[in-house]
């Protein structure tokens, strides 16, 4: 017995010592070719960045374009690369003030950030003549100015523009070819839309035998958001932005929240008679995306859901099941309903982003960090940032126009070939709306089932759209406005879910809007009206 | 028990100084010296002053929290879902192990010693996702389970009344394997003899158990439970977080899973410190009361 | 052993025995092996309830994936070195303060354990204690995982209340009067006979430097330090982030998306099967009578 266990502690000691020897080697290699490089090259800058990219991205160092832009700005930049977690580095890392020379990332450090830990960024605005593509995006684009700009003035971050996504990341999905074959015709309200579910429910929709696979109806399981049922309140004359995840929205002038609107009791009573009517997923409030995703795309050409919302046919029901499906007009609360019929506009969420790329104080070389920033926001180099490496994911026509490449490995789809092989929508970028690129297969399909949504979408940006990108809060309000936020998301997804379920929305509703003011829905609303209120008068 | 008396016995004692000496050092300047960033909870966060440099607030976060909207319902919820998991999780492993000590075959007992400890390695992310799976009413296992036994099309993760359950018997699945090997290894100490001696006063299998094997584990059982006390109000985090969608958040929301949302939206440190500070008191008032009443029934304490 | 007398009770305890352990199997197997058919089986299929008893559609997509990383190999020879001398370190201090605490004629003993139950409850928090490691140098090195936080009080009293149970106090009476130093007994008379203690205490240790992901993730900016569980933990969310990949407006989907939970799985079994391996060697140390059985032999 002695002997194993001694003989188990000698092992550990020699890997011990062992480990360490080769650990102090790793160290300090990297170094000496650091320092080697430097002398080779002249007057290469050393600069460290952190980045956070999407798991699925390669590896930066097998990015051709990017040791390109560093090679032309002279710099040379370690690279730590994040994919997880960033929210729990992030903090501990800013407020021991232990940063990188560079941050780059979709809003990777904040507004609240910049508020709050002062003097550790780099105000942009006085190196600013020395970035003239920058320079451009806020003369070409004088918005991206405004969002990048802080209340007092400053630029900490500096956004990004990338043109060519559609107004809406929701699209509507109803199975054509079940439709077809039962001899139904296109719902246009959402009485038509319970008839119809109700016919995909009773008459074996897919023809497969067994009348009781179909789900008629589903979403990811929320109430407002991206692909959630919240979009049905456009046929009430409500214009949500950028999906109003918790329930804002701007009418004519006025900030609301439908959470505790009339229209949206309505919408509540519909889908809890679709509910009971058997006509929405059971799983719907508690099923993981994975689920979600796998159920729409059926098995093999049996296609099992009948509506729904998704970001594009093939991303939502497979490459197999997209062709049954349809992209369709919003729909009206009933037949007699003649107001304006809406949609939700997410127009300034898909094409702007705020805090792409940051710079801290404490870098010693701002010039060159300068440069580097300048050299992204190049044209050529920004199509770059976005669809990858020009060669094998872009294709220079040689008269100045560009078209995106299919992916190289054959069984992948472009989406997943655009996220693997570069920064994607992570990226800082400016891709002004001269330029000239022929888009992938991926977003030409986004673009075009977007069609029947865009007589909806044409709302009047000025007066219906809260403009969530370009305002700056306090960091009080801010505060408040988070903390009054989660109470309020809390008490309406516990009874969004019942009501959907289990009814009685016309007893308790009453109770919870009085509710909801007492978590401090009311004061959100007043907050955000004033700040609307100034960003109107500026303009 | 006056400092006095510790220093004149020092020198009699000074082997175990030394052979203690390194964990009190190591306690002292990785526990202790960080401690000074307690006063976080009564002060505001202000960066460029440093972090202790900010205003003064007292007791104003802690207010913050106990005039918050959803204080009782997060302070019921917290206590239900930790006080079931004593009342249940704990005397589990206990049993467990009992019923393993007397399996007398020893590939079996091997076999199911390691078979019940494997659950512990499964990570959370992957545990709830089995459970999603598993528990579907329309397409898992225990949803066809449930449906043939007559319980009817019981949607287990979505319902107010079945979630503390759910949660309690995944958690005995998942650790109670593990949690048990401690108990295991106090009855490998149990003398043989005494064993031999009940089977010659023909004592049956059961009657051992009581006799013999129980009492054996009673120092550990009652040293774990005061532990476990000190835990009342903590639930973890993942888990629950993971577990949560809106049918069941009513019973769900835990005074964890309220700091995560209200902490990660914009670093409002203090106030998480003070939530965080407001809940270790709680949780160390019970374990100083458990302490002192197991001293007193039982003469076993942690100190 | 005595072939015993098959009394009514015996019976009826042992048919009970058999039944529970059945029950407790099973009830475990399942959802193991449940793991190991979804980790090979069509993803599409696993979520919609298809694959319960037999995998379907056999691919090893998600093993490949997982192996092609070189993060992986990396991770695990960091996190081989981590669990072995963090493993080692642990015991080296715990075990002596447990026996010291033990001890009780030593008077210090009720002040040090409460000064220790404290660090249980009380923390200074992330930020100081990130300020601290700063200033020692610790952070960004393997020194992080091995030195800091190496006594876990939780298993100190662990291991005190089982010295305390089983280690007679005649016994130490004997050796001293022998000329024996606590030195000399706890090396020499305690060590060897709390091997149940040790591999319990050593095993819980192990398996925490196996599973720490926190430090790697807060403390370790260099790639090539990070232990096994953070580039697992990269892989796993890979997957997750899909339903975000649309909204962020570039559907990061399909073709990654079906094997996803192939990969989810398969990261469990590539992450825990090197851990699963040392419990049977631990195990013996477990058999009735170990510590009796030693001070007689």
């Amino acid at each position: 017995m002695k002997k194993t266990l001694s003989l188990v502690l000698t092992a550990c000691l020699l890997t011990l010592l062992l480990a360490a020897c080769s650990n102090n080697g790793g160290n300090q290699e990297p170094q000496k070719t650091g320092e080697d490089k430097g002398n080779a090259s002249g007057a290469k800058v050393k600069l460290t960045a952190i980045i956070t990219k999407h798991p699925l991205t390669k590896p930066l160092a097998e990015m051709e374009w990017l040791q390109k832009a560093e090679e032309a700005a002279g710099v040379d930049i370690e690279w730590q690369e994040i994919t997880a977690d960033w929210e729990q580095k992030k903090g501990t890392m800013l407020a021991s003030g232990d940063t990188a020379d560079l941050f780059v990332g979709p809003n990777v450090i904040t507004d609240a950030d910049f508020a709050q830990f002062q003097g550790l960024f780099q105000d942009l605005t006085e190196l600013l003549p020395e970035a003239p593509n920058v320079q451009k995006m806020f003369d070409e684009k004088p918005e991206t100015k405004i969002i990048a700009t802080q209340p007092d003035g400053k630029i900490y971050g500096l956004p990004k523009y990338q043109r060519f996504w559609p107004a809406s990341a929701s699209r509507q999905y109803i199975n054509q070819t079940w439709l077809d074959q039962l001899g139904l015709s296109m719902p246009t309200n959402w009485d038509e839309l319970y008839d119809v579910l109700v016919a995909f429910k009773e008459k074996d929709a897919n023809g497969n035998g067994d009348p009781n696979d179909e789900i008629p109806m589903d979403w990811p399981g929320g109430i407002g958001g991206f692909f959630n049922p919240a979009v049905l309140l456009g046929g009430l004359g409500i214009t949500l932005t950028d999906g109003s995840g918790q329930g804002y929205f701007v009418e004519e002038g006025k900030v609301k929240n439908f959470l505790t609107d009339d229209r949206y009791k309505k919408m509540v009573v519909f889908l809890n008679k679709l509910y009971k009517a058997g006509l929405i997923n059971p799983e719907v409030f508690t099923h993981d995306y994975t689920k979600f995703q796998s159920v729409a795309r059926g098995e093999g050409d049996l296609a099992k859901v009948g509506f729904t919302w998704g970001w594009v046919a093939s991303d939502r029901f497979g490459e197999q099941l997209a062709p049954q499906y349809t992209s369709m007009s919003p729909l009206k609360e009933s037949a007699g309903y003649s107001g304006k019929v809406s949609w939700s506009y997410d127009f300034a969420t898909l094409n702007y982003g705020v805090n792409q790329i940051v710079m801290s104080a404490k870098t010693k070389n701002k010039e060159a960090a300068m440069r580097f920033i300048n050299e992204l926001y190049k044209q050529e180099v920004s199509m770059q940032v976005l669809f990858g490496s020009l060669g094998t994911n872009i294709k220079d026509n040689g008269d100045g126009s560009y078209a995106v490449l299919p992916p190289a490995d054959e069984k992948m789809d472009p989406g997943t070939w655009k996220w693997t092989s570069t920064w994607a929508d992570n990226g800082p970028m400016y891709l002004p709306d001269s330029l000239d690129l022929a888009l992938g297969k991926d977003m030409q399909e986004v673009l075009v089932q977007s069609e029947p949504l865009s007589d909806a979408l044409a709302v009047d940006t000025a007066s219906d759209v809260f403009p969530a990108m370009f305002i700056k809060y306090t960091t009080a309000d801010n505060n408040t406005m988070s903390l009054n936020n989660t109470n309020v998301m809390n008490l309406a997804n516990t009874n969004f879910a019942k009501w959907v379920t289990k009814g009685a929305v016309e007893a308790q509703w009453d109770e919870y809007v009085k509710q909801s003011k007492k978590a401090g829905l009311d004061q959100n609303i007043e907050i955000m009206q004033k700040y609307y209120d100034e960003y109107v008068s500026k303009k | 028990m006056g400092s006095r008396s510790i220093f004149s016995t020092f020198k009699r004692d000074y082997q175990l100084w030394v052979m203690v000496f390194p964990a009190i050092a190591v306690i002292l300047i990785f526990n202790y010296i960080p401690m000074y960033g307690i006063q976080l909870a009564f002060r505001d966060f202000d960066f460029s002053k440093g972090l202790t440099g900010g205003e003064w607030r007292g007791l104003f976060y802690f207010k913050q929290f106990w005039e918050s909207f959803l204080f009782t319902d997060l302070m019921r919820n917290t206590f239900m879902i930790s006080f079931t998991s004593i009342i249940i999780g704990f005397p589990a492993p206990i049993l467990l192990a009992l019923v393993l000590n007397q399996i007398r075959r020893k590939k079996m007992k091997q076999l199911m010693q390691t078979t019940v400890y494997l659950p512990h390695f499964i990570s959370i992310i992957v545990l709830v996702g089995m459970m999603n799976v598993l528990l579907s009413p329309e397409t898992g296992i225990v949803g066809y389970f449930m449906k043939s036994v007559g319980f009817g099309n019981i949607n287990l993760l979505a319902s107010t009344s079945t979630f503390i359950p759910v949660n309690i018997i995944s958690e005995i699945w998942q650790h109670c394997g593990w949690n048990s090997i401690i108990y295991l290894a106090a009855l490998s100490t149990v003398d043989p003899q005494l064993y031999d001696s009940a089977k010659m006063d023909g004592a049956s299998r059961w009657q051992t158990i009581r006799y013999i094997d129980f009492p054996a584990l009673i120092p550990t059982i009652v040293i774990l439970f005061i532990l476990s006390m000190g835990n009342i109000l903590s639930t973890g985090f993942e888990k629950i977080f993971l577990m949560q969608n809106s049918l069941n958040l009513p019973v769900s929301e835990v005074i964890a899973t309220y700091v995560y949302k209200i902490g990660i939206v914009s670093n409002q440190f203090s106030y998480a410190s003070a939530i965080g500070l407001f809940n270790t008191l709680i949780n160390f008032i019970f374990l100083f009361a458990m302490n002192a009443i197991s001293k007193k029934a039982s003469n076993t304490s942690l100190f | 052993m005595i072939r015993e007398r098959l009394n009514g009770s015996e019976i009826l305890f042992r048919v009970v025995l058999s039944v529970l352990c059945a029950i407790i199997f099973l009830s475990i197997i399942y959802p193991l092996y449940f793991i190991v058919i979804a980790s090979i089986s069509d993803s599409t299929l696993v979520s919609t309830g298809k694959v319960l008893f037999m995998p379907k559609n056999i691919s090893f997509f998600g093993y490949n994936q997982i192996f092609q990383d070189d993060r992986i190999w990396n991770g695990y020879r960091n996190t081989v070195f981590y669990t072995l001398a963090g493993t080692f370190v642990n015991l080296l201090i715990t075990l002596p303060a447990a026996y010291v605490l033990s001890r009780r004629e030593f008077r210090a003993r009720r002040l040090i354990m409460v000064v220790f139950v404290i660090t249980m409850f009380f923390n200074g928090g992330l930020i100081p204690t990130y300020l601290l490691m700063k200033d020692l140098h610790l952070t960004n090195t393997m020194w992080m995982f091995i030195l800091p936080f190496c006594v876990n009080v939780f298993y100190l009293i662990i291991a005190r209340t089982f010295f305390e149970s089983s280690l007679p106090s005649e016994l130490y009476e004997a050796a001293a009067i022998d000329g024996c130093s606590h030195f000399g007994f706890f090396v020499r008379i305690a060590l060897p006979l709390s091997k149940a203690l040790i591999s319990v205490i050593g095993l819980y240790y192990l398996v925490g430097h196996w599973n720490d992901f926190f430090t790697g993730l807060i403390y370790i900016r260099d790639n090539k330090l990070q232990p096994l569980q953070i580039v697992l933990r990269d892989i796993l969310l890979s997957n997750q982030v899909f339903q975000n990949g649309a909204g962020t407006g570039g559907a990061a989907g399909g073709y990654a998306q079906k094997y996803a939970d192939q990969i989810k799985y398969g990261v469990i079994i590539v992450s825990t099967l090197p851990i699963l391996v040392i419990y049977p060697f631990l195990q013996k140390y477990f058999e009735k009578g170990v510590l009796i059985g030693s001070v007689k032999g």
